[in-house]
C-alpha cells in the first residue's frame, strides 16, 4: 500500500537536477539520461505507460517538463512553485471552455490536455531556457 | 456470456487474494447471449444542446438517465445528465440523487472512493455507489457509479486528486454545468487494467480511507465505474448520436437522439459510415497537409466545447489567431476552413471537412448554446498539439462509438473498439 501522506516531494520545475530521482522513486520507472546539444534530458518510463520528460539546463535546474500518461500527473507536485501561476489562471479560466488547460504568463508556460486514459502535457519557465534552446525541445 | 459475467468471475479471485473488496450487491447481470435474438426493445433516448441548469453551458448534450435502486423498482430519473463520448461511466452528484444507494466497500465497510481527473486538471470526487440504470428500454444492473461530493466523514480528499488545489472541482451544478455526466466512450471503464493493481495507479484513482487515511487498493475490474452501455443486456456494443445540422453562427438549442448497439436493430446500422479503429489510448491519427503534414492523435468527444485543433501559431498561415480578450479560443476575422485526413488502426483514412468561426462573435450571439464551428488551442506546439473533435463536429452526423471489447463490424479489426461516422 502506498501511504500518500508519506509520499516523497517530487523533483520539480525550476528546481536542481538532483531531484529527477525522486521522481523516478514516485513514478517507479526506469530513467534514462541523455545528453544533448545545449541540456540534457531525463526521461522516465513507467510499466503503467507513462513517460515523463525533464529537461535540464547547463547549469543544473530543470527547465521544463512533459508527460504522456493514463493517469492525470500530479502537477502540484510537477510544478512545484510554478503551481500556484497555474491555480491562478484556473480560476480565472472561462467555464465555457471545456478543453485543454492552457497557460502562458512571463512565468510559466503550461499545457494539459487530452481525455481519459491519455494524458498529455508539457510545462516550460521562459527565462530558465539555456541560451540558444528553443521551447520546443520540450515535448 | 456478456462482459460482466467475465469479470464477475474475476472479482471472485480478487475478492479473496488482493483487495477484499466487496460487492454489496449481487451482480444480478442478464445476458442476452447465447445465440438467441433478443426481443427488441426501445433503444433510444432523447439528447438536446441547450444551456444547461446553469443557463451558462454551450455545446453540451444532455439526456435524462434513470437509476433504481439495484433488483427493485425504486427508481429516480435525473435530468440534465452530460454525454461524454471521452471518458467512460456514470457520475452523478450526490445532490441529486434521491435514494440511498448501496456503495462498494472492503471487509471492514470501508467505501471505496474515487478521484476522477479531466485533462484539464478538474476532477470529480466521490464514492462508488451502485445502482441499476435505465436508459430507454435498457437497463443494466447493479453497475458501479461515482457520487459526486457525497458527504464523507473522516478524511480529506487525497492531495493527488488536488492536483491544482481546490479550484478545479466539478464537484457543484455550477461547476459541472449539469447533475452528472454518462461517459458512453469506448471503454467498458473508467480505469481498466493499470487499477487492479495498486503500483500501477500513478496518481492514485481510487482509495479507501480507513481511521482517516486514504490508501491505494487494487481495484478489479468489476468494481470499477463502468460504461453503462457495455452493461445492458442487448444492444451492448456501443452508441449512435444523431444530431441534425445546424447553420454556422448557431441556433439556441439542437435536439437529437442517443441510440444504444451499433448493428443490432434496424435504427442503428451503420449504413454508409466510415469505421476507423481506435489504438490502446482511445485515439485516431488525424494529419493536416497544409501546414506541416505531421500526423496527431484524434479523438471525438462531445465533453469538449469546441474543435480543439492544433495551435494558433501552426495554424497562422491559415488566418487562425487566438482571440484577445479570451486566449485559448479562435477569432479569425472570417471563418477558415480546414481538410483533415483522419485514419483508424484498422487502416481506413478519409477527408473530413471542418470550418473555425470567430468566437467572440459566436458567442455574442446570447441566446445560441451550439455552435458547429468553435475552435481553440489543443496544446502550445506540434508535441502536445492533437485533434479533438468536440461538439462542433457531431452536429449533422450519425457518429457511432464502438466499446472495447466488443464484436467489430464485420470485416474490421478494431481490438480497442472504434469510432464510426
Amino acid at each position: 500500500m502506498l501511504f500518500l501522506g508519506t509520499a516523497p516531494a517530487w523533483a520539480v520545475l525550476g528546481e536542481y537536477e538532483s531531484s529527477v530521482s525522486l521522481d523516478q522513486q514516485v513514478l517507479r520507472g526506469e530513467i534514462r539520461a541523455e545528453v544533448r546539444q545545449g541540456y540534457k534530458l531525463h526521461q522516465i518510463t513507467s510499466p503503467n505507460g507513462t513517460i515523463v520528460r525533464e529537461y535540464v539546463s547547463p547549469d543544473g535546474k530543470v527547465f521544463g517538463i512533459s508527460w504522456q500518461a493514463p493517469f492525470m500527473p500530479n502537477l502540484q507536485q510537477l510544478l512545484g512553485s510554478y503551481s500556484t501561476e497555474v491555480q491562478q489562471a484556473v480560476q480565472s479560466r472561462a467555464r465555457r471552455n471545456r478543453g485543454p488547460l492552457i497557460v502562458r504568463t512571463d512565468k510559466l508556460v503550461l499545457v494539459s490536455g487530452g481525455h481519459m486514459r491519455f494524458f498529455r502535457g508539457r510545462a516550460y519557465v521562459p527565462s530558465l531556457l539555456p541560451n540558444n534552446i528553443s521551447a520546443e525541445v520540450v515535448q | 456470456m456478456t462482459l460482466r459475467n467475465a469479470s464477475t468471475a474475476t472479482l471472485g479471485r480478487f475478492l479473496a487474494v488482493v483487495t477484499g473488496l466487496i460487492f454489496l450487491v449481487g451482480c444480478g447481470s442478464s445476458s442476452g447471449g447465447g445465440g438467441s435474438t433478443p426481443t427488441p426493445v426501445a433503444n433510444t433516448v432523447a439528447v438536446e444542446v441547450n444551456s444547461g441548469p446553469t443557463s451558462l453551458s454551450v455545446n453540451m448534450a444532455f439526456a435524462d438517465v434513470t437509476i433504481c435502486m439495484p433488483g427493485t423498482t425504486n427508481c429516480q430519473t435525473i435530468s440534465n445528465v452530460e454525454l461524454d463520448t471521452g471518458s467512460s461511466g456514470l457520475r452523478v452528484l450526490s445532490s441529486a440523487v434521491n435514494l440511498t444507494l448501496p456503495t462498494i466497500t472492503d471487509s471492514s465497510t470501508n467505501v471505496l472512493q474515487e478521484c476522477f481527473q479531466f485533462a484539464d486538471a478538474s476532477y470529480t470526487w466521490g464514492p462508488v455507489a451502485v445502482a441499476d440504470i435505465q436508459l430507454a428500454g435498457e437497463t443494466a444492473s447493479s453497475v458501479p457509479l461515482q457520487l459526486i461530493n457525497a458527504p464523507n466523514t473522516g478524511f480529506a480528499v487525497p492531495s493527488s486528486c488536488l492536483s491544482l488545489g481546490n479550484g478545479v472541482s466539478l464537484n457543484t451544478v455550477a461547476a459541472l454545468g449539469g447533475n452528472g455526466i454518462l461517459g458512453i466512450g469506448n471503454f467498458p471503464q473508467d480505469c481498466g487494467g493499470n487499477c487492479t493493481s495498486a503500483s500501477a495507479q500513478l496518481p492514485s484513482q481510487y482509495f479507501l480511507c480507513p481511521s482517516g487515511v486514504c490508501q491505494v487498493p487494487a481495484v478489479p475490474l468489476a468494481d470499477q465505474v463502468w460504461n453503462p452501455v457495455v452493461l445492458f443486456a442487448q444492444d451492448n456494443n456501443g452508441v449512435l448520436l444523431s444530431l441534425p445540422s445546424i447553420p454556422a453562427g448557431g441556433q439556441a438549442t439542437v435536439s437529437g437522439t442517443l441510440t444504444f448497439g451499433i448493428g443490432t436493430q434496424t435504427n442503428n446500422a451503420l449504413g454508409s459510415a466510415q469505421v476507423y479503429a481506435t489504438d490502446a489510448f482511445g485515439n485516431i491519427q488525424t494529419t493536416y497537409p497544409t501546414t506541416n503534414g505531421v500526423s496527431y492523435p484524434g479523438f471525438l468527444d462531445t465533453g469538449s466545447t469546441g474543435f480543439y485543433f492544433l495551435d494558433a501559431t501552426t495554424l497562422g498561415p491559415t488566418g487562425i489567431i487566438e482571440c484577445s480578450d479570451a486566449p485559448g479560443w479562435y477569432c479569425p476575422s472570417s471563418p477558415v476552413s480546414f481538410t483533415v485526413t483522419n485514419t483508424g488502426t484498422n487502416g481506413t483514412s478519409g477527408p473530413l471537412t471542418f470550418s473555425i468561426g470567430n468566437a467572440d462573435t459566436l458567442f455574442g450571439t446570447l441566446a445560441n448554446t451550439a455552435f458547429n464551428d468553435l475552435g481553440g488551442d489543443s496544446g502550445t506546439g506540434i508535441s502536445t498539439d492533437y485533434a479533438d473533435f468536440g461538439m462542433p463536429f457531431f452536429y449533422g452526423k450519425n457518429v457511432f462509438v464502438g466499446i472495447l471489447g466488443t464484436t467489430a463490424p464485420s470485416g474490421v479489426s478494431a481490438p480497442f473498439g472504434y469510432y464510426a461516422y
